[in-house]
């Protein structure tokens, strides 16, 4: 009986052929960032010698700030697919089917999509294959066998991803199931505690004062320490504090908003200061990392050509790695945001054409869900870039000095990676317009 | 000069195989409130559109008799309609429609923005149509935050806000109770003919269309009667 209804429902809506292509699209794009992301570190596990183990270790650290985004951009496309069907569904609930039924229906509908997806996924993955094995490292290119996972490896995305949409599809109708008729009545903002920016500012005092000192810690392993936690304490920080921060800009904004996109736009991020973040988190991490990362191998590269041939190597793969990393992550936040984005569209549709046919023009309908996210994405990257310049400070300053080229590369990415995110948002224009027509 | 605000005729309009309006002729007097009933299916809330500038019929016209002149508003670009709808007329839906994350005034406010309005004058006029409408104090409550009523007032008053000549409204009591919907229907009564404006309302509901001065019934795509409340047809 589920497998019929289930087909039933796998017809098109009235919101048409994009409310299943969306999370399909999605659920392609992190199996084949997640495929790309993991052949690429896969590569660095070829090599055995000492310096091999340093790679290995920074590889880890990159896959560690891929995470955030791509967790970011799996939650958003397994979201989607789950909403998608959010009325249908309680409309059953009300016609007597139970909450296993629905839970069930709900289950198979997601993983219907999401195994398509991550079919989809595999097929882009191999696709870019032959482009990630032309990576240098180490002086030659990573190599089609190096970044080519092996079946398990894949079938393990597969499934993981199908289960990341299983699992989100049933928390996300939970409410459907407790209580059809409940309605999203968005009654209050939420608040976010003054307690988070004093912790934050502490922590990056401390971080700060912990770089000032480094120079005259007694060992190697006693400045790797300090690093490590200047590092993990600061990026931890902004997690508590971005969200904050974000609500404290958006509340200006909306006080000084002159025009309706400019208001509209505030109230949107104001809405939920912590979902504004989670879209672009990701970058905060990589911008802080990029900074932090970027400057210290910036200084170590110009003082280091007296040094041997294996350091230089060293220092242009880690420049690499960081720049790959970046990308990466604003590839996977402008992807997140898409689907976010047509999300958006989807569940507003009934607004979005009653306000066309008030006499909005889809311009400036337009331009207000542009703002929406590209504000609080401009405080995350320049917010998380400067934090991390203040948190290294004397080394930034040395930096500017004798390898101002090297910091220029990386505010360029930064920029680069901040047009992405607004190409994502304009891929999804035609949706708008299509909503608001109606 | 027409004592008809809005004048149609001759409308036809289909979407595939059905046919929504077969050749409808419709005058609308200045100041008057008239009911579109019918049942679902009929093609009233096409006709409302149709009327309003928001589709465009594939036969027959639209007239719009305003202060300025007369506007043939089917022969307008899809640009031109928007400006109307936004300068001229005022909307109420069943829904409300309201933007969720703004609050009561700002709603109100974002109509006359649209129009180049400054934001404070705007919510200045805003905050008077809430208080005239009996909202004064909920100004800043988000829409979540007022009842079904409440927010019908909130829609009300952004239809009203921009000085609109006629308000078009599609079942705006139908999600509310009988003893709210008379209050919302009076409130809006007297916020449009009580003010010498147009309302043309389209409902299901008798209560409501026996408030209107004038109720057009419509069958199939067209309209089968006319008849003045109260009395016998």
């Amino acid at each position: 009986m589920i497998a019929r209804v289930a087909w039933l429902l796998a017809r098109p809506g009235t919101s048409g052929a994009a409310a299943s292509l969306l999370p399909v699209t999605a659920f392609a794009i992190v199996t084949a960032l997640l495929l790309v992301v993991l052949g690429g570190a896969q590569s660095f596990w070829t090599w055995s010698d000492d310096i091999g183990v340093t790679y290995q270790a920074l590889a880890v650290i990159a896959l560690v700030l891929l995470v955030v985004p791509l967790a970011s951009l799996g939650g958003a496309a397994a979201r989607l697919s789950a909403r998608r069907r959010d009325d249908r569904l309680a409309t059953l609930r009300l016609l007597g089917a139970t909450p296993a039924t629905v839970s069930a229906l709900a289950v198979l509908e997601s993983v219907v999509l999401a195994a398509a997806g991550a079919i989809a996924g595999v097929v882009l993955y191999f696709l870019l294959v032959p482009l990630v094995a032309l990576i240098p490292f180490r002086g030659e290119p990573l190599g089609v066998d190096g970044v080519l996972l092996g079946l398990p490896a894949l079938a393990a995305v597969f499934a993981g991803v199908v289960l990341l949409a299983a699992a989100s599809a049933v928390l996300g109708l939970r409410q459907v199931v407790i209580s059809p008729l409940g309605v999203r009545t968005k009654q209050d903002a939420p608040k976010l505690h003054w307690l988070r920016i004093v912790i934050g500012v502490a922590v990056i005092a401390i971080a700060f004062l912990m770089m000032s000192v480094l120079q005259v810690a007694g060992s190697m392993l006693v400045i790797f320490a300090m690093l490590g936690l200047a590092f993990g304490g600061t990026i931890a920080v902004l997690n508590l504090i971005g969200p904050w921060v974000i609500r404290l800009v958006a509340q200006s904004q909306a006080r000084r908003a002159k025009t309706p996109a400019r208001l509209l736009a505030a109230r949107s991020v104001l809405e939920s200061p912590k979902a504004a973040w989670r879209q672009v988190s990701g970058v905060a991490m990589t911008s802080f990392m990029a900074v932090f990362a970027g400057t210290g191998i910036a200084l170590l590269g110009s003082f280091g050509e007296a040094g041997d041939v294996e350091s230089m190597q060293l220092f242009d793969d880690i420049r690499t790695g960081i720049l790959i990393t970046v990308i990466g992550s604003f590839l996977m936040v402008a992807s997140s945001v898409g689907v976010n984005q047509a999300a958006g569209i989807l569940d507003r549709g009934e607004l979005y054409r009653s306000l066309d046919m008030l006499g909005m023009p889809t311009p400036t309908m337009d331009s207000a869900r542009r703002r929406a996210v590209m504000s609080p994405l401009r405080i995350t990257a320049i917010g998380s870039a400067v934090t991390a310049a203040i948190v290294m400070l004397p080394l930034t300053g040395a930096a500017i000095i004798v390898a101002p080229l090297s910091l220029a590369v990386i505010a360029g990415v930064l920029a680069a990676g901040i047009g992405v995110v607004w190409l994502g948002l304009l891929a999804t224009k035609p949706m708008l317009e299509r909503a608001a027509a109606g | 000069m027409s004592s008809f605000v809005i004048e149609a005729s001759g409308l036809s309009k289909s979407f595939g195989q059905t046919h929504a309006l077969a050749g409808v002729d419709l005058q609308v007097r200045t100041g008057e409130a008239i009911a579109i009933m019918g049942a679902s299916g009929s093609g009233k809330t096409t006709l409302l559109h149709c009327l309003a500038g928001i589709t465009r019929p594939d036969a027959g016209t639209v007239d719009f008799q305003s202060g300025a002149g007369r506007v043939e508003v089917t022969s307008l670009s899809e640009r031109e309609r928007s400006r109307l709808r936004r300068e001229a007329y005022g909307f109420v839906f069943q829904q409300g429609l309201l933007i969720p994350e703004l609050t009561a005034v700002e709603n109100v406010a974002l109509a006359l923005m649209l129009n180049g309005m400054p934001r404070a004058r705007a919510e200045e006029y805003g905050r008077g149509w809430l208080a005239a409408l009996g909202l004064a104090g909920m100004e800043d409550r988000r829409i979540g935050q007022l009842s079904g009523g409440q927010a019908q007032r909130v829609a009300i008053a952004r239809a009203q806000v921009t000085g609109a000549s006629v308000v078009f409204a599609d079942e705006p009591t139908g999600a509310l109770d009988s003893a709210t919907s008379a209050e919302v229907m009076q409130a809006l009564l007297d916020s449009t003919t009580g003010q010498g404006r147009t309302l043309v309302v389209v409902t299901h509901d008798a209560d409501v269309a026996g408030r209107c001065s004038r109720i057009v019934d419509m069958r199939d795509g067209r309209i089968v009667g006319e008849r003045v409340p109260g009395v016998a047809a």
